[in-house]
């Protein structure tokens, strides 16, 4: 940019502080791991070198497919959800409504409590016998659900709980986009006598798709990634029926000892996260272009 | 704005500095003369923490050799982090540790073998049976500080209520009794947790375990290699499981901090857990309840799961000599005081401890003691763990869903095995 | 006409408080589960898990927030945690803001690996680093004290995406100028870019904040000392083997809580805005 300048020099320079701690904190021990996940190895003992057995063994483990299974779907069903979720929010605290900012600051609350508070709330709103969910539908004359002790409906009450604390997150991200249209944009289309849903589906949805780009990305990469909320709330019940991967990686390296199938597990999806955000970009990317 | 943030994070820092014990390292050298302190990880949090950190203050004050310092960590995680620090050589200088536990770090020499270390008076005080539990390779790497089998509760008011004068002696006429509880009083008639909540449904695998040894079976082959509970009588216990759930005595969904909630309130009739509740469930007012045995409901004796709390002495880095004495004169002192525990509801085990007359003033506890002499104790293999929480689930599962017995089963023995033949 | 356009209006008002009212709606719903936390917190265990179900209660008590307060070391936790997040936060700005103006505005070889790489920091599971970690800590002498409960979360990846969009917004112009009066990369880093991205800096630093304030499994593993626990792995203790005590439990997350909620409204604007310069430009 700047003539005369020791661009390459500079770059590492400035990139030391961070590749001395994500060095140190993330590829050092993420390397170990990766070799961990060539022994068979309980922490405490010598480990023993068994090449890949551990990712042989993980294609014979229902349990290892049916927890991949719990991820997706947990993906599947929360990255539409909070998108659009999200975007409505967006579109209520741009809106010219007085209560806009109070929408907004509202909305967004629920993002800065922690994983264990968010979870052990809902657990106990959705509690079966004692929450308050229940007592509203038996008032109503309605059957109690069991929230998170019937294996129809406890991957959406976690998926609910979800919603709750993280849609505020992509609200912020849809708002700025959003923001970011002219307003004569607007204006003309008024004109032209084009109605509010109409405006939303011909002029904001379009025109904050770098935003929506963004937000699947970075979702579906947290979605993945799933385990607190789950764990806290079902503990991956009723019957291992919505036990995640994390989950899964985690008991076995943590309460069974097996260091190395956990580790070959956690690469294997680190592996798959990556496929599907580099198929995401490749697919989003030429599509804009 | 600038100015602003950079006073508030002057002042909050500061302020953190007053309370945060972090900045302050601990000083880890000992002094000279002085007494020993040596450091203490447990697992018990809520109303059995309580207990114990008493116990632990007691200790200290009793004699000045020796300052116990105690970290609680929560039952969930306390494995995980017990592990790592095992793994790094840097755990405390004494942990506890399950029994089902305890053959995960033995053979990988993590504890300290206690041979050279306890005095005979104090091991010719314990039974053999949860000694014996405690030793791998024929040598000593724990001491148990209690028993802790599953044992019934019943409320007493229900059972007169129901016209129920004598305690059931045979899963049918369990069942029958139940069936007579939500007959006459529309409670329900057992309450046994069949979902998973904040924990598995453990209960579901300490039942469907104790029912096989009362019928003489065995839960693996004596090798431990195999799965062996796809039998009549595998079959039996399962199938009377799923008869509670089925015909509607007890309820579907239910998960261990319901199961509790409930029994508490006066809500069913017969309740089983560990012994551990009877803690909490005296402090209920208005509750009248009986704890006892788990009945011989399915053959001669009354044999039931019980697990045990151990202690154990982690190997060190650096091993130092007069620590570790200070651990035993430790464990030594807790096991001998075993009543004091017995509060959180926990069977103690030395026979010394069992006559004290503080223990037998206790209420309940005396009454279940004798519970400890039919105690099976979970194989002593690394797998266990998975093992335990796998079946759990599928006996979560076949309960639930009021699967075919057979089916179950067979799939069950499957995935034991399959988990055998991992490790 | 006049008429007509007099019921348009009215019809208009009716439709606008509608909207209100909805919109008032949603905002109670989302605070509801909030609201419940504290109802819950303030009444006896009693009256929590219990047949008659009141929706206040019927005896108000601070008695949890006392337990809470008496018989743990909540205060210090509390002091903790605000250490934790304090020193998290300036640290994660010092590494992050050089690798993010070092993204948007250097040209150097390797900058598009070392991004990507960045990013796929993201994508890491962090059970698999537990074990490499503490082993690593503990030859440190790490283990067992709050800067090693801190350390490993201050490559925020997050937070140099956000940053690096902010100061590519930065007009080249600017830096040429500083150049031509002899600046030399560091000062104008320093002088120029710095101050022109306070608002991304300042999300960056909340952010950050937030985040160490939750950070639950690694306190968790790396402290031993009950003393020096952060409040977010202190009040995991607060579930017990006997049954949940929902109140206290309740009572625990409120005070846990409660300066994160503060710092929130305080620095509302910022954190909203700030989030938000990550988005613009994608």
């Amino acid at each position: 940019m700047i003539p005369g300048n020791k661009d390459n020099r500079d770059g590492w320079l400035f990139s030391i502080p961070f590749l001395s701690v994500f060095g140190l904190f993330m590829v050092y021990p993420l390397a170990f791991g990766f070799c961990i996940s060539f022994f068979k190895w309980n922490i405490l003992g010598t480990p023993s070198f068994i090449g890949l057995k551990n990712y042989l063994d993980l294609f014979a483990d229902p349990k290892f497919f049916s927890s991949l299974w719990h991820t997706l779907k947990f993906v599947l069903i929360t990255t539409p959800v909070l998108l659009v979720l999200g975007f409505l929010m967006a579109l209520l605290a741009t809106s010219k409504s007085p209560l806009a900012s109070a929408m907004e600051t509202v909305f967004f609350m629920p993002y800065i409590f922690s994983m264990t508070v968010v979870s052990t709330l809902w657990a106990w709103l959705m509690q079966k016998d004692f929450g308050i969910f229940n007592h509203w539908l038996t008032q109503l004359g309605l059957p109690p659900v069991g929230w998170l002790t019937s294996d129809k409906v406890a991957i959406w009450s976690v998926c609910i709980a979800t919603f709750w604390w993280t849609a505020g997150f992509n609200m912020v991200l849809f708002t700025a986009g959003i923001k970011q249209i002219p307003k004569e944009v607007y204006e003309s289309a008024s004109i032209d006598g084009a109605g509010g849903w109409t405006q939303v589906f011909h002029i904001t949805i379009p025109l904050v798709y770098r935003t929506t780009i963004l937000c699947l990305i970075l979702q579906v990469i947290a979605s993945f990634n799933v385990f607190g909320q789950v764990y806290v709330m079902t503990g991956g019940g009723p019957a291992g029926s919505t036990r995640v991967l994390v989950q899964y990686i985690y008991e076995n390296g943590f309460k069974y000892f097996k260091m190395g199938y956990s580790a070959a597990m956690s690469y294997v999806l680190f592996a798959i996260i990556l496929l599907v955000s580099l198929i995401q970009y490749l697919i989003l990317d030429r599509k804009e272009a | 704005m600038k100015k602003k943030l950079m006073v508030a994070l002057a002042v909050l820092l500061a302020a953190s500095g007053l309370f945060a014990q972090g900045s302050k390292e601990q000083g880890q050298s000992q002094k000279a003369s002085g007494p020993v302190e040596i450091t203490f990880w447990s697992l018990f949090t809520g109303g059995d923490g309580e207990f114990f950190d008493a116990m632990v203050d007691e200790f200290n004050k009793s004699q000045n050799e020796v300052v116990m310092k105690n970290d609680t960590v929560k039952f969930d995680n306390y494995y995980t982090k017990l592990t790592t620090a095992l793994a790094a050589k840097n755990a405390p200088d004494v942990v506890v540790c399950h029994q089902a536990n305890l053959m995960s770090y033995a053979p990988n020499g993590a504890f300290v073998a206690l041979d050279d270390y306890v005095s005979k008076d104090v091991l010719d005080d314990f039974p053999a049976a949860p000694l014996d539990a405690c030793r791998y390779n024929g040598k000593l790497y724990s001491l148990p500080l209690d028993v802790h089998p599953i044992v019934m509760y019943y409320n007493t008011d229900i059972l007169s209520q129901a016209g129920i004068t004598k305690l059931p002696s045979t899963a049918d006429e369990f069942l029958q009794a139940s069936k007579q509880v939500k007959e006459k009083t529309g409670k329900w008639g057992m309450l046994v947790d069949n979902t998973t909540g904040t924990y598995k449904a453990y209960t579901l695998f300490r039942l469907f375990y104790s029912m096989i040894y009362q019928q003489h079976g065995t839960f693996l082959t004596d090798d431990n290699k195999a799965a062996a509970f796809n039998t009549e009588a595998g079959a039996k216990a399962l199938d009377w499981l799923k008869e509670g759930v089925a015909d509607g005595v007890n309820p579907n969904g239910l998960d261990y901090d319901a199961a509790m909630n409930m029994f508490k309130l006066g809500d069913g009739a017969f309740y089983f857990n560990g012994v551990w509740a009877t803690g909490t469930l005296e402090k209920v007012d208005g509750l009248h309840f009986q704890a006892a045995p788990l009945p011989a409901l399915m053959g001669p004796e009354p044999w039931a799961w019980g697990g045990s709390h151990t202690l154990a002495v982690p190997v060190q880095k650096h091993m130092d000599e007069t620590k570790v004495k200070a651990a035993v004169t430790f464990i030594e002192w807790m096991t001998g005081h075993g009543e004091m525990w017995a509060k959180a509801g926990h069977i103690p085990v030395r026979s010394s401890v069992q006559k004290k007359e503080a223990f037998k003033a206790l209420p309940y506890r005396p009454g279940y003691a004798g519970a400890a002499g039919y105690v099976k104790a979970c194989p002593g293999i690394p797998a266990w763990e998975e093992i335990y929480g796998t079946c759990s689930d599928l006996l979560e599962a076949a309960v639930t869903k009021n699967q075919d017995t057979k089916t179950a089963l067979a799939n069950m023995e499957k995935t034991v095995n399959d988990i055998l033949a991992k490790y | 006409m006049a008429h007509s356009n007099s019921v348009y209006k009215r019809e208009k008002l009716v439709l606008d408080m509608l909207k209100r009212l909805a919109e008032l709606l949603l905002i109670v719903i989302w605070l509801f589960p909030l609201v419940w936390l504290v109802i819950t917190s303030l009444k006896t265990e009693g009256e929590v898990v219990t047949k008659v179900f009141t929706f206040l209660p019927v005896h108000p008590t601070l008695y949890n927030y006392t337990k809470a307060f008496t018989s743990t070391y909540i205060l210090n936790w509390l002091g903790n945690s605000l250490f934790v997040s304090l020193v998290t936060m300036v640290l994660t700005i010092l590494v992050d803001a050089p690798v993010a103006y070092a993204f948007a505005k250097i040209h150097f070889k390797g900058s598009t690996a070392l991004f990507w790489m960045v990013m796929a920091g993201m994508m890491v599971p962090f059970q698999v680093l537990i074990v490499p970690l503490y082993l690593q800590f503990n030859a440190y002498g790490l283990v067992d004290t709050l800067t090693g409960a801190l350390l490993p979360r201050l490559a925020m990846p997050i937070g140099i995406f956000i940053l690096k969009q902010f100061f590519e917004e930065i007009p080249d112009a600017l830096e040429e100028a500083a150049f031509i009066d002899g600046a030399c990369r560091f000062s104008i880093f320093r002088r120029v870019i710095l101050p022109l991205g306070k608002a991304a800096i300042t999300t960056v630093i909340i952010l950050s904040f937030i985040n160490a304030w939750n950070d639950f499994l690694w306190p968790l593993i790396i402290i031993n000392d009950t003393i020096k626990y952060t409040i977010t792995v202190g009040i995991a203790n607060f579930q017990g083997t006997n049954g949940t005590e929902y109140a206290l439990i309740m009572a625990g997350a409120a005070i846990a809580s409660l300066p994160q909620i503060v710092f929130f409204l305080a620095f509302r604007r910022q954190i909203i805005e700030g989030i938000a310069m990550s988005g613009i430009k994608g």
